[in-house]
């Protein structure tokens, strides 16, 4: 699968492969010690982090609770004569 | 706000559907589909968290464009939990680019099932809301349509995934691929189904829209012309052969 960031696919699919085998092979058998795929994560995350942003990409807008609180649109008032 | 759910029940053990989940894009079953990217990933206590980025490629009809804007790659933001211990995968997605006008919150649960824990059970839920733009349970229903025939399309998908994950270690998958194609030709067949369906009622509405606007505007025109008639004449029984524009465009305004 591709990255957002065209430059960011081949340290994504390097990343990812360390994933899948770390997944399957360690953290599903009981073995949650990260730090294998830790170095490609990082220089993955870099690149994906830059290509965000020169996207406009932000997770804060979506991350916000606005249902229920006062940042909630109220229908408008209904008008009793009509 | 439409709420929609589904259950599933996929004849592998529950470890085998987790890793599939991963490598879930891309598939065949969901084109649309073109980038996943990490954005945080820890473990904490034994349970795997993970943010990532979809980006997807949505084809929407032209008068929705008009509404929500041409953005055709759309982004989400999928939330995950795994604990293998407990041998549950939780994954919630909320759209990030329509946040002003839809959101789609997607909620899919991997458990092993409850009588058979070589299976697995997967339940899902949508929750779709579209506030601010006229047609909204129009567009609603069509979203969710969207989300039933894309929902169908996840489960093929993980079944390929799965496919694919024991060709790589087993080489054996030739009936699968046969049914595989058969899945496809009927969700291309449905799809067409959909999108023809969803034009026949986008014209109608079209129509619809035109001729309500035609009445309006026969109305306005004629509810104008009838008042400033009868400013008209009124100031021609008064005398009153200057009156200034203003004075009859507000008389027109404020008449009941």
């Amino acid at each position: 699968m591709n990255s957002i960031g065209e430059e960011c696919t081949e340290l994504k699919k390097q990343y990812d492969d360390c994933f899948n085998n770390w997944f399957t092979e360690k953290f599903l058998k009981g073995n949650h010690d990260d730090s294998v795929c830790a170095e490609k994560f990082k220089v993955y995350q870099e690149c994906v982090k830059r290509a965000m942003r020169q996207q406009n990409i932000d997770f804060k807008e979506v991350d916000k609770d606005v249902l229920g609180t006062e940042k909630e649109m109220k229908a408008p008032p209904q008008d009793a004569s009509s | 706000m439409k709420i929609w759910t589904s259950e599933h029940t996929f004849n592998h053990p529950w470890e085998t559907v987790a890793q599939a989940a991963w490598r879930k894009y891309p598939n065949p079953m969901n084109p649309a589909v073109i980038g996943t990217d990490v954005v945080e990933r820890k473990v904490v206590n034994g349970v795997l968290h993970t943010h990532r980025l979809v980006s997807s490629k949505w084809y929407f009809p032209n008068w929705a464009q008009a509404l929500i804007g041409t953005a055709k790659i759309c982004y989400a933001s999928e939330k995950s939990e795994v604990n293998p211990s407990q041998r549950q995968m939780t994954l919630k997605t909320s759209n990030l680019t329509f946040c002003r006008y839809i959101a789609v919150d997607e909620t899919v649960r991997y458990t092993p099932h409850p009588t058979d824990s070589e299976k697995t059970l997967l339940t899902q839920e949508a929750v779709v809301t579209v506030q601010g733009v006229p047609l909204s349970s129009y567009m609603e229903d069509l979203l969710t349509n969207k989300i039933s025939l894309n929902a169908g399309k996840g489960r093929q998908a993980i079944e390929w995934v799965i496919g694919k994950l024991d060709t790589e270690i087993k080489e054996f998958a030739s009936s699968a691929c046969k049914s595989t194609d058969e899945l496809l030709s009927q969700t291309k067949k449905s799809f067409d189904d959909i999108t023809s369906t969803a034009r026949r009622s986008m014209d109608d509405i079209s129509s619809k829209a035109k001729r309500s606007l035609d009445d309006i505007e026969k109305f306005a025109k004629d509810y104008y012309i009838k008042y400033w008639r009868s400013m008209h004449d009124a100031a021609n029984d008064n005398n009153k052969d200057n009156l200034p524009i203003g004075y009859l465009i507000s008389a027109v305004v404020t008449a009941e």
